[in-house]
């Protein structure tokens, strides 16, 4: 059964669309998701209508509120992709809230970035995976730097050049 | 102390009744009368006009299918013109006809009954047996439902629940409670599925359990797959090779047919236990010369059953797959399978449930009981906070609305946890539109009609202005009990429209008051009033006859009615023999040798009775085009017309919207008795999307 004070849940709601879900759920960025998961059922039970049926009804309307945020945090930050566009949105500054098909939409979108926007670009990220999975990273190197031509700014790209990068460093060939 | 409050498993073929007992963690099935845990849901209306539930009823049907109401869940909460009625139609020998608004309804003996007032007879049954065990009154309840119930059947339901004076604590899934029954009380963290086969409904539920919370990580299910099929089979295969060998339909006999139904029933269950059953029906119809008197005599190998319903057993794996991905997971995640639902008794369906998840299913829960227990352990959470069992549910159906084009744009994606709240944003479709229609529905398919509607209204009053111009914010909101919310509202002025979804072919509040003051359900003869002739073996059972007087309809309905003599001996006419012979035998002898009705009552009934069908037969083949005439209608060019001249589109909404103040209409007001013809052509699919989730993203 919730503890809650009626002053905190009501300072609760008024503040609640000005925080992030992670403030909401007391947890940090880049925390696992089987934190996440924790946060959920500890927050779950102080705020669920189920824990809080003998609160009067203004109260516990104001405690659903709070426990259908909560429910909406969880379905962003459990899941990677989503969390991933939801971060991106909060380092924008482009709001703490995020709808649910709006985090689905960026996921995909992410995941077709990842993949490549052009046509060369993901034919040469494609090929640079192949040799990846083969070990072959002075290759791998070759094709990626080539898939950067086409798309430049692709963060995906980059990061994976990076790691490429490390190993090519390491590997007995002379570097060109 | 706190109130009582029990758990209901409301089955399609039998329902069972259970609680949680205060100041205990000991969770019981409430027996009926006879002593038997589950309760079958039947109702049988009689000629005298008393009406019988449960299994004297079942006992019922091979005498008097006309007028003998089984497997009415499949029914409830369904549009007349949906697939599964249809189904029924084929199957039950009963009356289905059509209500208002697409309603359901079964007529029988020249009544006509709702589906939410079958489904109270069998309540009130459960909730009488409830208080004769615990000896006082019970007034709450949670009961159960199939996990893939639509919104519609879980209101339907609730109704159910209210006409037969229960306040319905909660609506729950019945994976979900079998889990809970699982898991209640022993600290557990793990991850189980649960592998629900019932009569008309398969469900599968994955859920992960840390000590106290239950929480559902994903639910998928076939509304039409169930036990019931696996008897569809055998009925089948019997009645193909009677007619082949007598060319004789034995389907085209009411009376027939249910003895088949009935043999089958026995034979799948005899082959739960034996290798081989023998399956006898003595004097199934009489010869076309109208003589002699024709019978089935056949052996049935568990391997020959087995083949007969293999793909439909396989149908079940498909689901579990989907499960499975929803929730991420593979077999090797999970911990244990549950199984739950008599079908899945049946060896088979063990074997074949072990080699897919690659380990025996959990064989301390029993699939008759393990859903009424969980509901009881919900119920007692619910009404009193000392029990620890913390409930994390989703909502196992996509919510959607219909936008321009016929398509149902998805807001709250199935899966999703709930209680939760979904904002999006739409836009007109028509340049100077002046209302739109917001159409809720629940399902998965991309195409509104291939979804559920759950209900509309319109929505006006925005500025004028060029097509997608004008923002509309829709609102949809499910609250822990999976109870759906749509609110329309206009970001500009602020001015909003809204509606509890309700059944569009559902009971309005009027019309359950009018069931409830209608009192058609003090009729029926609670069997727990009955006076079991073991009573002294079944301990201190005390009776529903004792004053209970904190109820006034059943003071009432004790008062009027005279102590109720036995109506039918508490055996099911119909069982199979230890020898594993399953063998029709009703218990009136008259009745086997004679297809005819044992009373003359039930005879004049019955020349009735045949014209029916004769009728209700032509009607089968006509009723569902026009059922459907509308919708078709609605995606073409009437609503075009009507889209084109926005001053019609006001004005043609139907008789029941009240122009001057269209934004306060709700799904609600069409509630009258009449059938409102134009419930589906009234509607203008005339949103498009204009936030950001979705298809169309704006960048």
């Amino acid at each position: 059964m919730s503890d809650l004070a009626p002053t905190e849940i009501k300072a609760l709601v008024r503040i609640m669309d000005e925080l992030d879900y992670y403030q909401l759920m007391h947890v940090k960025r880049g925390v696992s998701v089987r934190d996440v998961k924790k946060a959920y059922y500890a927050v779950s039970r102080t705020f669920h209508p189920d824990a809080n049926r003998s609160l009067e009804s203004d109260l516990r309307d104001a405690v659903e509120r709070i426990s259908k945020r909560v429910t909406e945090a969880y379905a962003v930050l459990r899941d990677p992709r989503r969390r991933q566009a939801y971060d991106r949105q909060l380092n924008e500054n482009a709001g703490v809230r995020m709808q649910l098909a709006a985090a689905e939409a960026g996921a995909r979108k992410q995941a077709q970035e990842n993949e490549g926007l052009t046509p060369q670009g993901r034919q040469y990220f494609r090929l640079a995976n192949d040799e990846i999975k083969r070990q072959d990273w002075r290759s791998a190197e070759r094709n990626l730097a080539t898939a950067l031509t086409f798309e430049p700014n692709n963060e995906s790209f980059k990061s994976m050049l990076k790691e490429v990068r490390k190993n090519v460093k390491y590997s007995p060939a002379d570097r060109r | 102390m706190s109130e009582i409050a029990i758990g209901i498993d409301l089955g399609t073929s039998n329902s069972c009744v259970a609680v949680l007992r205060d100041g205990t963690v000991e969770v019981e099935v409430l027996p009926n009368a006879y002593g038997e845990a589950t309760t079958a849901s039947v109702v049988a209306l009689r000629a005298d006009g008393t009406i019988t539930v449960g299994n004297a009823a079942r006992a019922n049907i091979i005498h008097d299918p006309a007028h003998t109401i089984s497997s009415s869940k499949r029914l409830i909460g369904r549009y007349f013109f949906s697939e599964e009625v249809k189904k029924a139609q084929a199957i039950c020998s009963y009356q289905i006809v059509e209500g208002p608004n697409h309603s359901v309804r079964i007529e029988v003996r020249e009544e006509v009954f709702s589906l939410p007032e079958i489904g109270a007879m069998i309540l009130r049954e459960l909730k009488s047996i409830a208080e004769s065990r615990l000896n006082e009154p019970v007034t709450k309840a949670v009961i159960t439902v199939p996990a893939n119930f639509n919104d519609n059947q879980r209101q339907a339901t609730k109704d159910a629940g209210q006409i037969a004076g229960i306040e319905v604590l909660r609506i729950l899934n019945e994976p979900t409670a079998a889990a809970l029954s699982y898991g209640f009380g022993k600290g557990l963290a793990q991850t189980v599925a649960i592998y629900d086969l019932g009569g008309g409904t398969f469900d599968i539920s994955v859920l992960q359990i840390a000590d106290d919370v239950f929480e559902v990580l994903s639910t998928c299910g076939d509304t039409f797959l169930g036990g019931d099929d696996f008897d569809d089979r055998l009925i089948d295969l019997l009645a193909d090779e009677f007619l082949e060998r007598e060319n004789i339909n034995l389907r085209n006999d009411p009376f027939a047919l249910e003895k088949l139904k009935v043999a089958a029933e026995s034979a799948k269950q005899a082959l739960s236990v034996k290798d081989e059953v023998e399956i006898r029906i003595p004097d199934v119809i009489s010869a076309a010369d109208g003589g002699s008197s024709l019978s089935i005599e056949r052996t049935l190998s568990r391997e020959e059953f087995s083949r007969l319903v293999n793909d439909l057993i396989q149908r079940t794996f498909k689901v579990c797959d989907e499960a499975l991905q929803q929730a991420d997971l593979v077999t090797r995640d999970l911990d244990g399978v549950i199984l739950v639902g008599g079908p899945t008794k049946l060896p088979m369906i063990r074997e074949a449930v072990e080699h897919y998840f690659g380990k025996p299913p959990k064989d301390d829960v029993d699939p008759d009981q393990v859903v009424a227990l969980g509901a009881a352990i919900h119920a007692a959470t619910l009404v009193d906070n000392e029990h620890n069992a913390f409930l994390l549910d989703i909502t196992p159906l996509s919510l959607k609305i219909g936008v321009a084009g016929g398509l149902a744009e998805t807001v709250i994606e199935r899966n999703t946890p709930v209680p939760i709240e979904q904002t999006r944003t739409f836009t007109t479709f028509q340049d100077d539109q002046e209302s739109v229609a917001i159409r809720v529905y629940q399902g998965e398919a991309r195409e509104s009609e291939g979804n559920e509607l759950l209900g509309q209204f319109e929505f006006s009053g925005f500025k004028k202005a060029r097509r997608g111009q004008v923002p509309i914010d829709v609102t949809f909101e499910i609250n822990a009990d999976g109870i759906v919310n749509v609110t329309a509202r206009d970001p500009e002025s602020g001015q909003q429209a809204s509606t509890s979804i309700t059944l569009s072919s559902g009971l309005s509040d009027g019309e359950i008051r009018n069931i409830i003051e209608e009192r058609r359900s003090d009729r029926v003869q609670l069997n727990s009033e009955l006076v079991p002739a073991d009573a002294e073996a079944l301990g201190a059972v005390r009776l529903v006859s004792q004053p209970v007087t904190s109820i006034p309809e059943t003071k009432e309905a004790l008062a009027e009615s005279t102590p109720a003599p036995a109506a039918d001996p508490p055996t099911a006419s119909v069982e199979p023999s230890d020898k594993g012979i399953a063998s029709v035998t009703p218990q009136d002898p008259g009745i086997t040798t004679d297809p005819e009705p044992p009373t003359d009552d039930l005879e004049s009934d019955d020349e009735d009775f045949a014209t029916k069908v004769d009728r209700f037969e032509e009607e089968l083949e006509l009723l569902p085009d026009e059922t459907l005439e509308p919708l078709e209608m609605a995606a073409a060019d009437d609503v075009t017309a009507i889209m084109n001249d926005d001053d019609l589109l006001a004005m043609s909404r139907g008789p029941d919207l009240d122009p001057e103040n269209p934004a306060t209409q709700t799904s609600k007001t069409d509630a009258e008795p009449e059938a409102d013809p134009d419930l589906f052509e009234d509607v203008g699919t005339d949103l498009t999307t204009l936030d950001g989730g979705g298809s169309e993203n704006k960048d």
